[in-house]
């Protein structure tokens, strides 16, 4: 029996869609609720962030609550960069009680990055000790003091990992490390490099690791030349080639944005042909209206429906 | 390290009126330039400090020279290179830009204590020096941290 | 060591300022070494301070004694005389000294002149850098001799986090990713294969988490 509608599609080898929204800088659950059921058709499953890049937002179970309550399938992202492990079990215990089956484990951006770079941070356990935690509390039933639960969360256990960050070689040792801790699926960084990520792919491929984990190349559509350059400098993780950086930049300001879709269809093409890869994560920040027209055009329209 | 006050304090005989002489300490590496006794300069009065290295000297040293009344202190260094001490004029050189700082912050202003390097027994350029410091003292105007009362200077 | 800065030179007079006759004590160990509190410093600093005051048309009466250490009595009790001819003492120890001086004392204000910062060393001229975190159980081997807790910005105990490029950290990118520290050390001793080993959550129960914490040692009690 299956956890999620997400394990239901990725167990029956079907190649997955999800995507990803952000919460409000504020109390109002209507904008979330308008991203996510533009969403509804052409996903598998929809990211919940939370607090992330450090700035205070909605709460991910809140928002993936009012997601669960509209039929919606959310996957609650937790960092353990502000709660510790007393909050975050209680979180999980919490969100398995309000309908919420996927959880995605992060450690989270640095606070200095976010709207509170004065605030304490907390890091009392990592990503790898959450996805542990979440299989315990799974399989064996109980929390991380070994107390028997009286109704045991099951959720479908996530994680990201960064093929395009350094150690290079460690990467894959850590891919190792998630999976021994139980981790079912996992969702990369945006791919714009296609050779590193592919050389990322075939060592895990070649260590058995695509047999053991679910994994999800995230894309990210480009809106313009300004956005190709700052996230390939601003933000942390994300690697661009400069033969992507040159097309956004050739495109006039009127037709760039359809180039940056144009060149993410043409990455998820090349991505649906990697071994070993079961999916794709769409990451439209700001632009999930996007993402219907994305799914659609790369052939993935309409998601199967797993009984 | 030794003290000498080279010109004592023509004060009010300058001729015009009762402005005190400008108070100017000189502290200068022996190997820089041994004397300073031969300089001439009205209107000034000259202290002159003599080391056997500018690395002797220590921040309070130059901190100390403000407190007693200097208007100026100018410090003479060896060029870079030629320190007989290898490093010696690098260190007073850091020394005297954490100093400089202090005496910003202070409100005094960093402009008070500079110092220079010079070739050695180059008098000539030592008196250019002095005298363009009080030079641009006459704009800058006397120590604004006076003398303790009972003094006998101001 | 432990490594401190001195405090601004503004922050201490305004501190100081509604005093008169000044002790500002010095201590010879750590904060000598980091350039903040010694006995230079302590001069550099009165000499300063009575300029600035001096500026202002004041006269502050200021005193200088360096002690040894002002985290032990021993060392303290010198300085007692001059304290008792102090209104104020403005002690430039880290924040250990600080304390333990107005412990000694009470009835004097005692200020602090120096922001105690980390327990680091002295990596290069003029350079201190965090080291210890002071967990209270030390597992530096499991990590190759590089601590995880101190010097990664997440304490992840279990690989480096998405961010590390380069060799450096998102947070600071003058600063090294631990991690990379770790994988390097690891892989020149040969022993990267042992980094897949799962290290489980920290009990921070013997960390400042815990509570203040006490060492006592009754065996050196007589």
């Amino acid at each position: 029996m299956n956890i999620s509608r997400l394990q239901n599609i990725l167990s029956a080898g079907q190649f997955a869609v999800t995507a990803e929204v952000g919460p409000p800088r504020g109390a109002n659950s209507e904008v979330i609720k308008k991203k996510a059921l533009l969403l509804q058709d052409c996903v598998d499953a929809i990211n919940v962030t939370d607090n992330q890049t450090a700035i205070v937002r909605m709460s991910s179970i809140s928002a993936c609550t009012h997601l669960v309550n509209l039929g919606l399938e959310p996957v609650m992202q937790m960092v353990t960069r502000d709660r510790n492990r007393i909050a975050l079990q209680s979180d999980i215990m919490g969100a398995y009680s309000l309908g919420i089956r996927n959880i995605l484990c992060l450690s989270g951006d640095h606070q200095t990055f976010g709207s509170e770079p004065g605030a304490a941070n907390v890091y009392d356990i990592d990503s790898v000790h959450l996805i542990r935690t979440l299989k315990v509390m799974r399989d064996e039933g109980m929390d991380m003091s070994g107390h028997d639960l009286d109704v045991a969360p099951k959720m479908f256990i996530g994680a990201a990992e960064n093929p395009f960050a350094d150690p290079f070689e460690y990467r894959v040792i850590r891919l190792a490390k998630k999976i021994q801790a139980g981790v079912d699926f996992i969702q990369t960084q945006c791919v714009f490099d296609m050779e590193r990520f592919k050389k990322w792919m075939k060592m895990a491929y070649e260590k058995g690791l695509t047999e053991k984990v679910h994994i999800l190349a995230g894309v990210t559509p480009l809106k313009s030349a300004k956005m190709a350059r700052y996230m390939a400098t601003r933000v942390s993780g994300i690697t661009i080639p400069d033969a992507i950086i040159k097309r956004m930049e050739s495109a006039h300001r009127e037709t760039a944005a359809e180039e940056g879709i144009r060149i993410c269809l043409e990455i998820i093409q090349e991505l649906a042909g990697i071994k070993g890869l079961r999916g794709i994560h769409i990451m439209a920040i700001d632009w999930e209206e996007k993402v219907p027209e994305i799914v659609k055009a790369a052939g993935l329209f309409p998601r199967p429906v797993i009984a | 390290m030794t003290t000498a006050s080279v010109r004592p304090s023509t004060g009010k005989n300058t001729g015009s009126g009762n402005i005190p002489d400008l108070k100017l300490s000189v502290f200068h590496c022996f190997n820089a330039l041994p004397d300073l006794s031969v300089l001439d300069i009205p209107g000034c009065e000259l202290s002159s400090i003599n080391l056997p290295c500018s690395s002797i000297l220590r921040e309070v040293v130059l901190l100390k020279a403000f407190e007693s009344g200097a208007d100026a202190v100018v410090v003479l260094v060896c060029p870079e290179g030629s320190c007989d001490y290898q490093q010696g004029n690098l260190r007073a050189k850091k020394r005297v830009e954490r100093v400089q700082k202090l005496l910003k912050e202070i409100g005094i202003g960093n402009d008070r204590l500079r110092i220079h390097n010079l070739s050695r027994q180059d008098i000539d350029t030592a008196e250019k020096i002095i005298r363009q410091t009080l030079a641009d003292l006459k704009k800058t105007g006397q120590n604004p941290a006076p003398q303790p009362v009972g003094s006998e200077k101001r | 060591m432990i490594v401190g800065e001195q405090k601004p030179l503004g922050e201490i007079k305004t501190n100081v300022s509604p005093y008169h006759r000044l002790l500002i004590l010095g201590c010879g160990t750590c904060v000598k070494t980091c350039f903040a509190g010694g006995e230079d410093e302590v001069a550099t600093l009165a000499s300063a301070l009575r300029l600035a005051f001096k500026q202002e048309g004041r006269i502050m009466q200021i005193t200088e004694q360096t002690i040894e250490r002002q985290c032990e009595d021993e060392f303290i009790r010198e300085a007692a005389p001059q304290v008792a001819r102090c209104d104020a003492v403005l002690s430039l120890a880290c924040g250990a000294g600080v304390q333990m001086v107005a412990s000694r004392f009470p009835g004097v204000p005692v200020l602090p002149g120096v922001n105690t910062t980390f327990l680091g060393v002295l990596e290069k001229q003029g350079l201190f850098t965090e080291k210890c975190l002071g967990c209270g159980s030390c597992f530096v081997h499991q990590f190759a001799g590089v601590c995880p807790l101190s010097r990664c910005a997440k304490k992840l105990l279990n690989g480096p986090c998405g961010g590390s490029r380069n060799g450096k950290c998102e947070v600071d990118p003058e600063t090294d990713c631990a991690w990379q520290l770790i994988i390097d050390r690891a892989k020149a001793a040969g022993s990267l294969d042992r980094l897949v080993d799962y290290i489980p959550p920290k009990d921070w129960r013997t960390s400042y988490a815990g509570g203040p914490r006490k060492v006592f040692r009754e065996d050196y009690v007589i």
